[in-house]
């Protein structure tokens, strides 16, 4: 097969096969741009680089091929999440020499850092060292301070970059402190060996503990878990519209990629074993899972601007991501990172057709999208539909991965536990919030009426991008067995 | 395999979405459009309940549609003698709606046709649903365009009453969606695939039950979830507060459908699934069902006294109905599940009528306040006439549909009380059935007859329009035809309670 003929022709570095081609683009760009001083030239070289990326991640993933080479380990789980990264990349590279928000005196530059980042984020899901991990979330944090930077005139964009940079290097520290204690006390920074030693203890060490704890909150910056998630609204909000899809996406689901590889691994075997220190991080999870979720729907409602809207809501999603950690089961890893994938067209979407008519020259508010329908009936049925997907009304795909991982929290076939049942409720009943703000936008579209009434004509990329998460926003909801089995063998890796 | 069942879906589906790309200059023909579809769909059930396609056990369609190692979930379709009526009154109720709206216009006509249209496709789901995924997402779905229609359309405190409805029906349902989480867990193996179709569901908790994997007290308390999802729906006392505002606010074809259809959801539910899977957990669970029914029952009655708005009145005397439907469920005997079902038909078609009268009132007159209102009858003759059809046919009178609901129920009730030795609990059904004749009468009297009122405008009332005229004279013409000739229901809901009786 296709995975064969790879294997032959580059022997090991399969194993890093899609990130050498990132990197070429990465290395390569600001040349490119220098010397054919075509932004479109630039663009369609990155399109064609990363869909190569996309297709042999695709490649790699169906045929389930296992290898590793110099740290990197490609697995099923790896290839799983290159899969998302590298849709969220393409969808956002597709968009990006159409909008107006994108800087074109940096293309050369843009395009390197969202490479770059993306480099990061494949690099920490093939790894399984906390350090090589940490060099990766740095390599993924580092590149995207600079994205959100790059909207120079803005000064939204410089205060949001200048907030996302303290932060990320506040959540650096804490990370590497947490690294270094758990380091302290375990003798060994690979996971493997953290988690032997935590599934053998009989006690709880306090250090321990802490560096865990510390870590948690690290990481959970990224995620913009609660309460680490003050950065998000106004970083999505400034920095430019394929930026935010590429963090609220992409990097978010980077930073639950950590929580899988990390923490999951970590206490999975505690759990099994039925220590006390695996069972409370377990509740600890759940906790922050159910406040997540709740505070991030609940400020929602508040929210005026469509995109701090998004932000919040991806918070929320994150919230109902975190379910899998607190349940631990296969089935809700599988069913985890089914919603992941289905967060990026449904969300990703959402955030396309905003940035799509910003470039169409509507305003951000939620009252500038009034009587938007007779304006765009197409779009904004895209937009109902993303929406409706994110709330979780069927047959769309946020409905169906939802109901997967809210399943998982109730049970497992043969056996209904009750531990996690509440959390399925919390979860549930916060999607019913969520739809009272969705259903805002939606009646702004379609019933209230606007000032304006001018047609809106958006670039054709968009259209194309759009159409995409439309497609897939209904083909995983109607038949989520194209992807669910990729995930449930991923999950079989944890 | 045959495709009847599905293209009930199917129909509405793609009317839904026709309409609600109808905007700008093609608006008005939305309505057009939803009527032909609607049509269709029409002939279609009634094609299918007159037996035309055959069999309804060889029309049934199951393809394995979603499967991975912890599920399976099925597009699976079945019709039988309980869903038979409840597809037809959907179909019917649909179109009559359709045809009833075209006196009025409002703004954006396509998106409440579009609205109409998916409801449908969703009530038909519900009704068809052989598989609990199916089941599951057919339910919402006729939930969210409720929502919409109410919250866009409806009277000046529409947000507030569209929230309500959204809370309290979303809520239960999603109690209920735990409930179906923890039944599929429970009916197969550990490290079996779930699968939710109905029947496997149904045999695993069986079997589960027979090897005592499962116990008596786990199986009631799955019980006790998806009852409680089915009955805020129906809704049941102490759960119904939502049921009157939305009814209040809602557009009259709004009420219409919710009251008609969308509330035999719950019922249906309670039969299909909580009483046709886990008969045991419902015997425990008996006499709570009934003191849930008889509680529903008088408190609806009382309520319709103390109300001021003709709809609000309606509303409640829905509740105090579906009580009695609840009444019949509990019983769990032959006569009591019959003719529970039967009442659900029956106020089906007098509710509808109740709806469209009594909004009409609003549109007509310009207030549904009973005290505002008086002698109507003078001005209004033709109207006058339907509502006391209505009236007289949700008070139970001999010979119009709705005494065949209620009357046979409350004979169910007195074998099962007499059964158990508890026969002064007839008292209730007594109650009941005197407070609704009077709250009828006395609402009849003040709104209809006497020295017309000076308190409101009368001038520019006027009587019914064509289309509203040929809508209630075939709702008129069915409730007096199933009133005279119950058993053209009749017959097939003994069908199912015969199989039903036999997993009981």
């Amino acid at each position: 097969m296709l995975s064969d003929f790879m294997i032959d022709t580059f022997g090991d570095l399969t194993a890093l096969l899609t990130m050498i081609i990132l990197a070429i683009g990465a290395l390569s760009f600001p040349a490119v741009q220098m010397f054919v001083k075509k932004h479109t030239v630039t663009w369609a070289y990155a399109l064609i680089l990363v869909v190569l990326a996309l297709v042999v991640d695709a490649i790699l993933m169906v045929d389930g091929i296992e290898m590793e080479y110099l740290g990197v380990r490609l697995s099923p789980y790896s290839t799983f999440m290159g899969l998302l990264f590298l849709t969220v990349l393409s969808l956002v590279v597709l968009v990006s020499n159409a909008s107006i928000e994108t800087t074109r005196n940096h293309s050369g530059a843009y395009y390197s850092l969202l490479f770059g980042a993306s480099i990061g984020m494949l690099f920490v899901t093939s790894s399984y060292d906390l350090l090589t991990i940490f060099v990766g979330v740095e390599l993924t944090s580092i590149s995207s301070y600079a994205l959100v930077a790059l909207k120079r005139k803005d000064g939204r964009a410089s205060e949001a970059a200048v907030k996302y940079a303290i932060i990320g290097g506040m959540s650096t520290a804490l990370t590497l402190y947490g690294i270094s204690m758990v380091y302290g006390v375990t003798g060994s920074t690979t996971i493997a060996d953290i988690a032997a030693y935590v599934a053998a203890l009989d006690d709880t060490p306090w250090i321990l503990a802490i560096g865990v704890l510390c870590m948690l909150a690290g990481y959970g910056f990224k995620i913009a878990a609660v309460p680490f998630h003050m950065w998000a609204p106004d970083v999505y909000e400034g920095a430019s519209t394929p930026v935010s899809i590429f963090l609220a996406t992409a990097s978010k689901k980077m930073g639950l990629g950590v929580f899988i590889q990390v923490f999951l691994f970590m206490f999975v075997g505690a759990v099994t074993a039925g220590t006390i220190f695996g069972e409370t991080f377990q509740y600890i999870f759940a906790i922050v899972a159910a406040i997540t979720m709740t505070v991030g729907n609940v400020v929602a409602i508040a929210q005026p601007n469509i995109k701090r809207m998004l932000a919040y809501s991806s918070i929320a999603q994150a919230g109902y991501i975190l379910i899998m950690m607190a349940v631990m089961t296969p089935n809700a890893e599988a069913a985890g990172l089914f919603h992941m994938f289905t967060h990026v067209f449904m969300k990703g979407g959402a955030f396309l057709i905003v940035g799509a008519l910003i470039c169409a020259g509507v305003g951000e508010k939620i009252s500038d999208y009034k009587g938007l329908a007779k304006r765009t009936p197409v779009l904004a049925f895209a937009m109902m539909l993303f929406l409706f997907s994110l709330a979780g009304i069927p047959p769309l795909a946020g409905f169906t991965s939802k109901f997967f991982l809210f399943a998982s929290a109730v049970g497992t076939p043969g056996e209904a536990s009750g531990e996690w049942v509440w959390l399925a409720f919390v979860a549930i009943l916060n999607s019913a919030i969520s739809l009272y703000y969705y259903a805002r936008v939606v009646k702004a579209m379609y019933i209230e009426k606007g000032e304006c009434t001018e047609k809106i004509k958006v670039p054709a990329m968009f259209m194309v991008a759009i159409a995409i998460c439309v497609v897939f926003v209904i083909v995983l909801g109607v038949y989520p067995d194209l992807i669910f089995g990729f995930a449930e063998a991923a999950a079989g890796m944890i | 395999m045959s495709m009847i069942l599905s293209s009930l879906i199917i129909v509405p589906l793609v009317g839904a979405i026709l309409a609600l790309f109808m905007g700008g200059s093609r608006e008005k023909l939305s309505k057009y459009v939803a009527i032909g579809f609607s049509a269709a769909t029409l002939v279609l059930a009634v094609l299918l309940l007159i037996g035309v396609f055959g069999d309804f056990e060889d029309l049934g369609e199951g393809y394995e549609w979603i499967k991975n190692s912890s599920f399976i979930m099925n597009y699976a379709l079945e019709v039988d003698g309980l869903s038979i009526l409840m597809v037809f009154l959907t179909a019917l109720l649909v179109l009559l709606v359709n045809v009833f709206s075209l006196d009025e216009h409002r703004e954006n006509n396509n998106y409440f046709y579009a609205l109409i249209m998916a409801m449908e496709v969703g009530l038909m789901g519900v009704y068809l649903a052989a598989d609990y995924f199916l089941f599951y997402i057919m339910w919402e779905v006729t939930l969210i365009p409720m929502y919409f229609m109410i919250s866009w359309y409806g009277g000046p405190r529409r947000h507030y009453s569209a929230i309500k409805f959204f809370i309290y029906t979303h809520v239960a349902s999603l109690v209920m969606l735990i409930g179906i989480f923890v039944m599929g867990y429970l009916s197969v193996e550990p490290g079996e695939a779930v699968n939710f179709s109905f029947e496997a569901v149904k045999e695993g908790l069986a079997v589960g039950l027979l090897t005592g994997v499962i116990s008596e007290g786990t199986i009631s308390l799955v019980f006790a979830l998806l009852f409680f999802g089915f009955m805020v729906k129906m809704p049941s006392v102490p759960f119904h507060t939502w049921l009157p505002d939305a009814h209040t606010e809602a557009p009259t074809e709004g009420s219409v459908l919710l009251a008609g259809v969308m509330l035999k959801m719950g019922s249906y539910g309670i039969i299909r699934i909580c009483i046709e899977a886990m008969p045991t957990a419902a015997q425990y669970w008996q006499w709570v069902i009934i003191a849930i029914a008889l509680v529903s029952i008088i408190y609806g009655a009382y309520g319709c006294i103390a109300q001021t708005d003709l709809k609000k009145m309606v509303a409640f005397s829905s509740i105090s109905h579906m009580g009695m439907v609840m009444l019949g469920i509990g019983c769990l005997s032959d006569a009591g599940i019959t003719f529970a079902v039967f009442q659900m038909f029956a106020h089906g078609l007098i509710t509808a009528m109740l709806f469209m009268v009594c909004g009409m009132t609003g549109h007509k007159v310009g207030t549904r306040e009973i005290p505002l209102l008086g002698g109507l009858a003078g001005r209004m003759p033709i109207y006058a006439t339907f509502m006391m059809i209505a009236f007289m046919a949700s008070l139970g009178l001999p010979g119009l549909v709705g005494f065949w609901g209620e009357f046979p129920v409350i004979m169910a009730f007195y074998e099962f009380i007499k059964s158990e030795e508890v026969i002064w609990m007839i008292v209730f059904c007594m109650l009941s059935l005197m407070l609704t004749a009077g709250y009828y009468l006395w609402a009849m009297q003040r709104t209809l007859f006497g020295p017309e009122t000076k308190k409101i405008d009368l001038s520019k009332a006027h009587d019914v329009g064509h289309f509203e005229f040929a809508v209630l004279l075939v709702l008129s013409i069915l409730v007096a035809f199933f009133g005279v000739w119950p058993d053209g229901a009749l017959q097939f809901i003994d069908q199912y309670v015969d199989f039903l009786m036999g997993v009981i």
